[in-house]
């Protein structure tokens, strides 16, 4: 009583009350403690044994491949993984708000395949560029309305947009080809496929900027706290008065821009925009699965960048060794869906879920 | 009176003017609504729409050898789709079923061309193959809990890499072998009466599983779980096992499709299967109006499946190409998906806001009553003799036996007995479960009630309580389903014992009667129930708040109350089928029961007193509804049910008096009343007591009972 008099009264006089920062009146975490908290393995085990996993792939691979350990392969692992880790950032972000993007891939070819015909038909750089954005922007703005206006199962409505939007683009633009080629003579594509800035490659640097952008929404904006704050329960955040519905448009719309620096980067360097990716390839899945193998869990509300990068390591890692061991595509594809399943299996052992408060339609 | 003397009587009443079937689109909207097969109207609205098209626009779509080769070629995927419904049905989904099917297929063309199995054990093996993929997927979603989408991807990955990798090996060899075998061309290629063998076992298929979700404990156990796993696993269901042999059965299904697959094509190609179970979800999609789990619909299914397969089929024959095809999929998906969202969500308000159907009605000038009119009347009522003061709580219909003893229903589904001699002693006599409303002695002295809710019921003694009706035939010009008898309000008995009972509204409940008012349509009905074999029959439908049912003294009419048009009608029971004529109309306050006064007479209870301002809102639908919808209920303009009174009419529909209450009560709401031995004892269905007043001129020997049931002297 009397403690809580003085308390009151020197608030009064600070204008700072401690009861209004921390409204439990519990001991702040001191700055020491809160990065033990986020690396404690109890807190994060499946990183622990993600990142172990990791070193020692690598560490067989540096024993078993000549040549894996060098400087040049590093850079060659590094500069693969670029699109996976900026694909990766829309992914998580949408993941971590309890939703799903398995349009990801139809906006990254549809993205790309626009702005590859717009420079083939000598459009400026920057007028396709710009297009391509644009198109981004309205692909994601569609996702994140069906999700949050029209309120499709966000699993349900990417599947159709992802088959509406790469048939479509497909069809309109392309009739019916696979591929765009993309003119590998601009200098600007030049720039973006091989161009280095002193020793990093132009990509490498984009994609780290991608990942400081998604650590800065996740961490430092409101909208990063609201999609936490979705993740963890989406109807507590909307009955708190969060703009849940606005929230979820610009998170797809994000997801949607990442596909499109994306999908640039990858054309650029391939000098081909390719179709047969959409149906075909296991790109999406890969996505899925550098996300949830860094431990962001499926049902949203938990992990950030760092995770997204634990994944993106053991991945790319893997992808260069077997490439390397020159294991084909098929057997590498059988070799991720097995990672992906046991990914699963272990997500599911350390956030196992809820019987009680499980519900239908929960996939 | 005499029977020329009688039909003289008769004829000089107006006859009502005959109600019509109700034809309103608002009624239409909000009953269809209610419906529940217009969930599943989708798919068939689709499948009808495309094949007027294609009727309309290709010739020899729909030709024999057309349909029976699109019946070959479809079949296979149709079992896959139904292998998703399965595992759609418990909640889960299986994005692997395109590799699966690729694999199996690849199995039994293995085990044929190269390992030259018998196709008698090429077939089980290639079920096994799919069971086995159902198994990995049953483990990790049912067993282990992982979400389904994710898991089924991996095997999804996981088995297109084992069959590329295994097809890349052998399919070059499949395709030079050349085995020939009668069986497995039979399945491939032959008809058996002029129906393809894959169609056949399509046709198996879905029966099989149609009354696996329809008869067997299994099926049932699946639907429980796909709709609500939670309550599922209360009531004690084996979640675990369900899921996993939810997902064994549909991988082994996609298992059957693929060796139907392989004995067609004798070939695989590395894009066999790819995109299947987008296609196969589209079609499930459309055929369940939505994603949802807990439906085991096969025949829906299929139809969704069937105008997927043919609008694919369509297209690709117009000269359109895949790409496209899989944009209008997507499309179709999207809008499907959007239309069950939105229609799930808006139905209730639609439903609120068409379900009010209000009507015009032009009100009688009310009745010119004299010196009886309440602002001249003293209040007879207001010195009344109280009984039962809060113990019994809302006395709808009092009626007293032979003995003196009160019966009254009350709120809370118990008719109580108040013991004569001064009935101060209150006795719950018997519990109906519903809201007991009117009340009749039959020959036997045995009480029948109408229960709202519920229906006819009779009460041999205290605590023995049956029920002789709730239905009554459909009528057939509705949509609603109207056989159960919603608001049984008042019976009387004929001499023959056949039981005139009032419906007072098909479509509002006992909470909402009020509503009926604003409606001011002909939404009830007077029924028969004839003890002799059981039978209800409607005999008058479309009655406007048919309240209160009286047999006259002589034996051969029926009186009946329309309580919203202020009238008292007549039937004549020999002539049913006449209809009812207006025995009294213009009456000053809303009619409620009727029953007989010891001189030949009629006691009639008024409810509520009308108003001007009502009876001018009752001419305007549209106000009507717009009060309904923006002012709140506490706030409507309503007929003045806070007070009421009693009528006595003679026995040609003159009113000889009346009997109002104060202002200030006790009595206000008077819903019925009965005479006996010179009292008159009055209820009111707000009432929480029970109303006796003494008539002076009154017969002191008459009661009811003797009155209908004259005993043997």
């Amino acid at each position: 009583m009397d403690t809580g008099l003085k308390q009151s009264s020197k608030s009064a006089q600070t204008g700072n009350d401690p009861l209004l920062q921390n409204p439990r009146g519990e001991e702040t975490d001191s700055f020491l403690q809160q990065w033990q908290n986020r690396f404690s393995f109890k807190q994060h085990p499946l990183e622990y044994i993600i990142l172990g996993i990791s070193l020692l792939v690598i560490l067989i691979f540096a024993v078993m491949i000549d040549g894996f350990f060098t400087w040049g392969n590093l850079s060659i692992i590094a500069r693969n993984a670029t699109a996976l880790t900026i694909l990766g950032c829309g992914m998580a972000v949408v993941i971590i708000s309890r939703g799903l993007d398995l349009s990801q891939i139809s906006v990254m070819v549809a993205v790309s395949a626009v702005f590859g015909l717009l420079l083939t038909a000598g459009a400026d750089y920057m007028i396709a560029l710009l297009a391509a954005f644009l198109l981004a922007i309205v692909l994601g703005a569609l996702n994140g309305w069906l999700i949050a206006y029209i309120e499709i199962p966000a699993l349900m409505s990417t599947l159709a947009t992802a088959m509406l939007i790469a048939g479509f683009c497909r069809w309109g633009f392309l009739q019916g080809e696979f591929l765009v080629l993309i003119p590998k003579e601009l200098p600007e594509v030049i720039f973006f496929s091989t161009g280095k800035l002193s020793v990093f490659p132009v990509s490498v640097i984009i994609g780290i900027v991608v990942l400081i952008a998604t650590y800065v929404l996740l961490s430092q904006t409101v909208l990063g706290r609201m999609v936490y704050a979705m993740g963890d329960n989406y109807i507590s955040a909307r009955l708190t008065g969060l703009s849940v519905r606005t929230a979820t448009v610009f998170i797809y719309i994000f997801s949607a821009i990442t596909a499109c620096i994306a999908g640039i980067i990858v054309s650029s360097g391939s000098g081909t925009v390719d179709f047969r990716i959409v149906t075909n390839g296991t790109l999406l899945f890969e996505v899925i699965m550098v996300v949830v193998l860094g431990g962001i869990r499926l049902r949203g509300g938990r992990g950030g960048v760092f995770n997204l990068l634990i994944g993106v390591i053991l991945i790319s890692v893997l992808h260069n060794g077997m490439t390397l061991m020159n294991l084909s595509g098929q057997v590498q594809n059988l070799v991720k869906g097995l990672i992906l399943i046991s990914a699963i299996v272990i997500d599911n052992y350390i956030n196992p879920r809820d019987a009680e408060t499980d519900t239908q339609g929960d996939l | 009176m005499s029977s020329g003397e009688d039909s003289k009587f008769l004829s000089s009443l107006h006859k009502v003017p005959k109600q019509r079937s109700v034809f309103s689109y608002r009624r239409i909207t909000s009953d269809l609504l209610n419906r529940n097969w217009i969930e599943g109207a989708i798919p068939f609205i689709t499948f009808f729409l495309l094949t007027t098209v294609i009727l309309m626009t290709t010739d020899g779509y729909f030709a024999p050898s057309n349909l029976t080769t699109l019946a070959q070629y479809s079949s296979d995927a149709a079992i896959v789709t139904i292998a998703m419904l399965l595992v759609v049905a418990i909640g889960g989904i299986d994005l692997s079923v395109g590799s699966s099917f690729a694999l199996s297929a690849f199995v039994a063309l293995y085990l044929f061309h190269i390992a030259g199995l018998p196709v008698y054990l090429v077939f089980p093996l290639t079920l096994a193959c799919g069971a086995l993929v159902g198994l990995v997927n049953g483990f990790l979603t049912g067993v282990l809990g992982c979400g389904a989408l994710l898991a089924t991807l991996g095997t999804m990955i996981t088995v297109r890499g084992i069959f590329v990798i295994a097809s890349q090996e052998y399919l070059v060899e499949i395709s030079s072998s050349a085995r020939f075998d009668e069986t497995w061309e039979y399945i491939g290629y032959e008809s058996f009466m002029g129906v393809p063998v894959s169609f056949l076992v399509l046709a198996v298929v879905a029966v099989a599983i149609f009354l696996m979700f329809k008869y067997t404990r299994f099926g049932w156990h699946i639907l429980a779980v796909g709709g609500n796993r939670k309550a599922a696993r209360h009531a004690g269901i084996p979640l675990k096992r369900v899921i996993l042999l939810s997902y064994v059965l549909g991988g082994t299904l996609v298992g059957l499709a693929a060796f139907l697959f392989a004995a067609r094509q004798n070939s695989a190609g590395s894009d066999t299967g790819v995109g299947l179970e987008f296609f196969v979800l589209t079609g499930l999609i459309l055929g369940l109006g939505g994603f949802t789990p807990g439906r085991g619909s096969v025949f829906s299914t299929l139809l969704g499946f069937a105008t997927i397969f043919i609008l694919g089929n369509v297209l690709i024959n117009a000269g359109f190409r895949g790409d496209f095809i899989n944009g209008v999929m997507g499309l179709i998906l999207i809008t499907v998906l959007a239309i069950d969202m939105k229609y799930r969500k808006e139905r209730h308000r639609i439903l609120a806001r068409a379900y009010l159907d209000p009507k015009p009605m032009k009100m009688d000038p009310v009745l010119e009553m004299g010196k009886m009119a309440p602002e001249f009347g003293s209040a007879k009522l207001g010195g009344a003799t109280l009984l039962g003061v809060g113990e019994v709580d809302g006395p709808e219909d009092v009626i007293l036996d032979r003995a003196g003893n009160l019966y009254c229903g009350t709120r809370d589904g118990r008719i109580m007995k108040l013991f004569a001699p001064d009935h101060t002693r209150v006795e719950t006599y018997v519990k109906t479960g519903g809201r007991p409303l009117g009340l009749a002695f039959d020959a036997e002295e045995r009480l029948v009630v109408c229960v709202a809710g519920m229906g006819l019921y009779r009460i041999a003694g205290p605590g023995q309580i049956e029920r002789l009706t709730s239905q009554t035939k459909r009528s057939w010009t509705s949509i609603e389903d109207d056989r159960q008898i919603r608001m049984a309000d008042d019976l009387d008995i004929a001499p023959d014992g056949r039981i005139y009972f009032t419906d007072a509204t098909k479509r509002y409940e006992m909470e909402t009667w009020g509503l009926d008012l604003l409606e001011g349509r002909g939404n009830g009905r007077l029924l028969c129930y004839n003890p002799a074999d059981g039978t209800t029959k409607t005999i008058c439908d479309n009655m406007v708040f048919p309240n209160g049912v009286c047999v006259t003294h002589d034996g051969k009419h029926l009186l009946v109350a329309s309580t919203w048009t202020c009238a008292i009608l007549i039937f004549d029971l020999a002539r049913m089928q006449d209809g009812p004529r207006y025995f009294l109309r213009g009456l000053p306050g809303y009619p409620d029961n009727i029953n007989r006064a010891s001189d030949g007479g009629y006691w009639i209870a008024l409810a509520g007193m009308r108003s001007p301002v009502i009876d001018l809102a009752m001419e305007d639908p549209g106000f009507r509804m717009r009060m309904a919808k923006r002012v709140p209920p506490t706030n409507w303009l309503f007929g003045n049910l806070n007070i009421g009174g009693v009528l006595k009419s003679d026995r040609n529909g003159t009113i000889v008096d009346a009997y109002w209450d104060k202002p200030d009560g006790p009595l206000y709401m008077i819903t019925s009343m009965r005479e006996h031995h010179g009292s008159l004892f009055l209820g009111g269905v707000t009432n929480n007591k029970i109303g006796r007043i003494d008539l002076d001129e009154a017969d002191k020997s008459w009661n009811g009972p003797d009155s209908y049931w004259p005993r043997e002297t």
